[in-house]
């Protein structure tokens, strides 16, 4: 069973084996708009290991975004390569790049992007139906799920009736909904209060340390930064920095 | 280096993916409403112009016979009256539907098995051959043959010189396709001085006849004469050689009987007096009574009773009639009327999809174009409102296939819902208009079967209408790229 949590047992970061689960090499991205190029990644290589809760920090327009897409499987890359769980994504037809994005990683949005015409629930098992589960199994799943983020009680509940950090908990739930290894997240603070960020953050947390599952965030919020193995700064479509946070810890305790 | 174990991803089944396509018709239900609509009125308009066409064609095959017979009398008072044209005995002669038509052509001109078989076979060239000339526009028809016209054209042909010159003539023509080849029409040319022997033996016979039957009317008019066509005066007809058979002249005898009768309560009606008390009866004024008016009060036992005896006190002859008899009359002009408005207004059915005639095909098949281009634009409207939705089902693992589906299903269903109403529309607004121009008549000759295999033709048009004008956007849908639910607004 491919699907089947691969590291849903796997120690987490701190117990020593630690694998790569997404590799890029060399990667470039080039926007050809008319006469205009634009450079958006000029040459990433990164690895990224399993089990690891990463910060991905970065201006507007510094390629950050096309960077997520990149490693999440959803553009590909004008030079050089991705790894997912060691496949060459650029190798993948349209079928099993669907196969990829349905199983293998989890995707959280800064708007949640929920389906707003479908209840909480169904917006939790639409992936599950996408990946073959049978409608009985998946509602299952899906009330374990949305029990994870404390919403069990709201399944019937449709986007418009709830409030944005209860709608970003479905969204957590949906993306969790296939077990995937990896989680990417795109600012999923950045719409919240304080205190409903808070929420997230700590589901997030949970998810890295309890499940091992690998979370790949863009972010501005410095709480993250206090929660996170490493972090990552990109500028003009390079990786700037790559730290530990014990090493940016001195930084971070001075700016607070 | 782990395995890979990356597999194409199923396509989801055919049922869930119709449930999502539902809740998201229902979710965006105003905006669904509006293209039904669109589609509604294209759908009815086509069922509309369909059912009309299909229910008048049928009207019109019912109301032809029946006008045929209505018209006997007219029929028998031209032919007993003025001797016809070589053309119209080459037209009878060509039809030769009738038995009794041919028969009366035998016995005028006198003619036997073998000359009756020729004036058919040459009198039916001949009807093609007019048929063609009178289709040619007047600048060919100029050149061609001059200034001829109807068979004078053969006339004319018969000049050695003349046909050569037709002939080199209409070989110039190119675009002119003569209905048969050259050498036939030749042959049949030199043949047509025969067919015009008969047709002149024929007229001929006609004319003495009606001589005959002139020298007998007595110093009656044709019409009353013709009210003993069952008698001796249909004797008189018979002798002078015109075929009338005995039920034929009890027929006619009947119809000219009702049409004088008719006439005498319409005179009696224009009686000062009689009109005067028809307006108090009717409590209008005695301008406004009409024949319509009067014989709508007639059908009534009560008032026709009244109007006989009313009629005999002023002097009209209508001594020993019965209510039920005026009855019978204005039923019969009823009906009449009916009929003729019937032929009016049927006359130009015909030609086209279900006889809606090509210019109103055209229309129908411009008004679907119109459709399809409102039902593209929705659905492109819909696609971009959903761009995110769409963006983000693909990052949760949709297929192209699966996007597309859901949009040619959502565009499908809001066919098929705008499909029923229009045709249902259609087709009540339809019959009610028919029902209102043929009345009584309508209910005689529905064209049920017809009727249904329309109304599925118009659902399965607004059906595929819609689906196709969808295929562009649901592309377009299918096509967008995952990373556009990344986008923020």
């Amino acid at each position: 069973m491919s699907h089947q949590p691969s590291t849903i047992d796997h120690p987490p970061f701190a117990a020593g084996e630690r694998r790569v689960i997404i590799r890029s090499v060399g990667m470039k991205k080039i926007y050809q708009r008319g006469a205009e190029t634009t450079h958006a990644l000029r040459g990433v290589d990164v690895e990224i290991y399993t089990g690891e809760f990463i910060s991905v920090m970065g201006p507007s327009g510094s390629g950050k975004s096309t960077f997520f897409n990149m490693i999440g499987a959803l553009d590909s890359p004008s030079e050089g390569r991705v790894f997912i769980d060691e496949v060459d994504v650029a190798q993948l037809t349209a079928e099993e790049l669907a196969f990829l994005r349905c199983r293998k990683i989890g995707y959280i949005f800064q708007s949640y992007n929920l389906i707003q015409y479908m209840t909480a629930l169904e917006n939790v098992t639409t992936p599950m139906a996408f990946g073959g589960v049978t409608p009985d199994e998946a509602r299952k799943r899906g009330m374990e799920l949305l029990d994870l983020v404390g919403l069990k009680t709201r399944w019937f509940h449709r986007p418009i009736e709830m409030s944005g950090g209860q709608q970003q908990r479905v969204a957590i739930a949906r993306a969790l909904a296939n077990n995937p290894s990896i989680l990417l997240c795109d600012e999923p603070t950045a719409n919240l209060d304080h205190k409903t960020g808070d929420e997230i953050l700590t589901i997030l947390q949970k998810l890295n340390r309890e499940r091992g599952v690998t979370i790949i965030c863009a972010t501005h919020d410095h709480r993250m930064m206090n929660m996170c193995d490493r972090l990552m700064w990109i500028r003009d479509g390079a990786i700037e920095r790559i730290a530990r946070r014990d090493e940016v810890e001195v930084q971070l305790a001075s700016i607070e | 280096m782990k395995t890979i174990d990356v597999q194409p991803q199923p396509l989801l089944g055919f049922a869930r993916t119709l449930r999502i396509a539902l809740s998201g018709v229902k979710y965006r239900l105003f905006r669904a409403l509006v293209t039904v609509a669109v589609i509604t009125v294209a759908m009815a308009f086509l069922m509309n112009i369909l059912a009309e066409s299909l229910i008048k064609m049928t009207v019109a095959a019912t109301a032809k016979d029946q006008i045929a017979e209505m018209r006997l009398v007219d029929r028998w008072i031209a032919r007993l009256s003025i001797p016809p044209t070589t053309a119209e005995i080459i037209a009878s002669a060509a039809r030769a539907g009738e038995p009794a038509e041919l028969e009366n052509l035998r016995t005028l001109g006198q003619l036997d098995d073998t000359e009756l078989a020729r004036l058919q076979e040459l009198a039916a060239a001949a009807d093609t051959y007019l048929t063609f000339f009178n289709d040619l526009n007047y600048g060919r028809r100029r050149v061609l043959v001059g200034s001829a016209e109807s068979t004078a054209i053969f006339d004319r042909l018969q000049d050695p010189a003349t046909r050569e010159t037709f002939f080199a003539r209409l070989a110039e023509m190119k675009t002119v396709r003569f209905v048969t080849e050259t050498d036939t029409f030749d042959a049949w040319l030199n043949d047509w001085p025969v067919l015009r022997a008969y047709t002149e033996r024929i007229r001929e016979g006609q004319a003495a006849a009606i001589r005959t039957v002139q020298d007998n009317l007595n110093g009656r008019t044709l019409m009353q004469s013709l009210r003993a066509a069952e008698g001796p005066f249909g004797e008189v007809i018979r002798d002078a050689g015109f075929n009338l058979s005995p039920a034929e002249a009890e027929h006619l005898s009947a119809k000219v009987g009702a049409v004088a009768d008719t006439a005498l309560i319409e005179a009696a009606m224009n009686q000062a007096d009689i009109r005067q008390a028809i307006a108090a009866r009717l409590d209008i004024l005695p301008g406004d009574v009409t024949p319509s008016r009067l014989w709508s009060l007639l059908g009534d036992r009560e008032h026709a009773a009244w109007y006989i005896g009313v009629m005999n006190e002023k002097g009209f002859a209508a001594s020993g009639w019965q209510p039920d008899d005026v009855i019978a009359l204005a039923d019969s002009r009823a009906r009449a009327q009916l009929l003729k408005q019937a032929e009016r207004a049927t006359m130009e059915t015909g030609g086209g999809l279900m006889g809606i005639g090509q210019r109103m095909t055209w229309l129908a098949f411009v008004s679907m174009l119109v459709c399809a281009v409102g039902i593209a634009n929705a659905m492109l409207m819909s696609v971009t409102e959903r761009f995110r939705e769409i963006a983000t089902l693909k990052c949760l693992g949709a297929l192209d296939g699966f996007i597309m589906t859901v949009f040619l299903i959502e565009a499908s269903i809001l066919g098929l819902v705008g499909g029923i109403a229009g045709t249902v529309m259609g087709l009540v607004i339809a019959l009610l208009r028919m029902l209102g121009l043929f009345r009584g008549l309508l209910l005689e000759s529905i064209p049920l079967a017809a009727l249904v295999s329309a109304s599925l033709l118009s659902i399965v048009i607004g059906v595929l209408l819609a689906a196709i004008s969808a295929v562009y956007p649901s592309l377009r849908a299918a096509r967008l790229a995952p990373m556009e639910a990344m986008r923020i607004e």
